[in-house]
């Protein structure tokens, strides 16, 4: 019980503590920054494509079209809108931009088929993939398309800002979890671009090169996972760009977030089955990274039950057991009263009152 | 209750929540698509 105890531990502080320590050293010795031309020096902007799969976004979508038409890109901007079978209304909230956008209707078959679909109709050499919800900053895209100047860069993702990374957001519940959770990982994310690349890209905001991509499989639960590391796969890097940035609020409370997680780490299963290949040392450039991020996040859950159960076990066998068993205890018992009090907030009347305007104007510069 | 207690309570219970939903997401692969982004 004792090995299984420091087992177990071992690798939820290596996940958690050792690997991002790792990666600070490993990125100070050997970080290899992106060979980025300054803007002015550019003569040919590459036509852009930004892709929008969209179900049901009617509403969102004329806000989020305008964002996209005000970016400051200097080439040429091509929006394709998907709508997956949506009732909504979409094809006339869309249709007020007339020529500005290009409109395509599919039958519902989900995201991915929507995607490819956008995908084979766009134009242009760059792909930016974007959602309904979020906002860019007004010069995402031209920072994006920056980094393509180096021709090892295959992608890039920006970043994501949330509402709980600066204030605490009055229609969430869970900003405060939520947002350092986020800035935890946008420091790995950050860390892995230098050494070498990111362990796939932010959905909200990332481009492509477009003879990286190839078709998804309709079932791709995580699109912006599975095609940047197809893209790594290939010998390319999927940089992170932190001056990119989009916008979103945090989850409404603890369900909705709860529902998110699990589609992303179901995704993070799938993806091992659809791409074998990421567990393949030599045919994965990003294997240890990945391991330790992702398939670590996968194996947590487990070592953590191990490592409660083993030192309940052995918690008579000496002050040390005694004491990380009693932690342990205090740890779920606090996880447990941020549950009751998630709980009691979601309940309550000024939770309900979410409004879904998306502050753009959040900058770094605000913080 | 203290704000800083309240605090790290919600840190304690995303950081569960998270885990919980790792090992949901194991066994609802299937139903994944269901849930739009």
């Amino acid at each position: 019980m004792e090995t299984l105890f420091w087992i177990s531990a071992l690798v939820v502080a290596y996940v958690y503590a050792g690997y991002p320590a790792l990666l600070a050293i490993w990125a100070r010795l050997a970080g290899r920054p992106v060979r980025r031309r300054p803007s002015f020096e550019r003569r040919n902007w590459p036509v852009v494509s930004v892709i929008i799969a969209a179900h049901n976004e009617g509403a969102r979508l004329p806000g989020r079209i305008a964002n996209l038409l005000n970016q400051s890109y200097p080439g040429t901007l091509e929006i394709v809108v998907i709508s997956d079978g949506s009732t909504d209304g979409t094809a006339a909230a869309v249709g007020q931009f007339e020529d500005a956008v290009r409109y395509i209707e599919l039958p519902r078959g989900g995201k991915p088929l929507a995607l490819n679909a956008g995908v084979a109709a766009a134009t242009g050499s760059i792909l930016v993939f974007a959602d309904a919800r979020q906002r860019f900053s007004p010069d995402a895209i031209l920072y994006l398309v920056s980094n393509f100047d180096d021709p090892d860069v295959g992608g890039v993702t920006g970043e994501l800002i949330l509402d709980c990374e600066h204030d605490d957001p009055a229609d969430s519940t869970m900003g405060d979890g939520v947002g350092l959770y986020w800035t935890y990982e946008k420091w790995l994310r950050r860390h892995e671009s230098l050494i070498r690349s990111t362990l796939g890209a932010t959905g909200a905001i990332y481009a492509m090169r477009r003879e990286l991509w190839h078709p998804l499989p309709a079932r791709t639960l995580l699109d912006d996972v599975l095609a940047p590391m197809r893209a790594v796969l290939r010998g390319s890097r999927i940089v992170f760009d932190e001056r990119a940035r989009a916008f979103d609020r945090t989850s409404p409370d603890g369900s909705a977030e709860a529902r998110r997680k699990i589609r992303t780490l179901a995704g993070n299963y799938q993806i091992l089955a659809l791409e074998p290949r990421l567990l393949i040392p030599f045919a994965n450039p990003v294997w240890w990274q990945y391991l330790s991020h992702k398939v670590g996040r996968l194996l947590v859950p487990w070592t953590l039950v191990c490592a409660f159960i083993a030192s309940a076990a052995v918690a008579s066998e000496g002050w040390f057991y005694t004491a990380v068993f009693g932690l342990q205890l205090v740890f779920y018992g606090l996880a447990a009263v941020g549950g009751w009090i998630e709980s009691r907030e979601r309940q309550s009347p000024s939770a309900s009152g979410r409004h879904d305007e998306i502050p753009v104007v959040l900058g770094k510069e605000a913080r | 209750m203290s704000r800083q207690v309240t605090r790290c309570a919600r840190v304690a219970y995303t950081f569960v929540m998270m885990n919980v939903a790792a090992v949901v997401g194991l066994f609802s692969i299937h139903r994944g698509r269901e849930v739009w982004r």
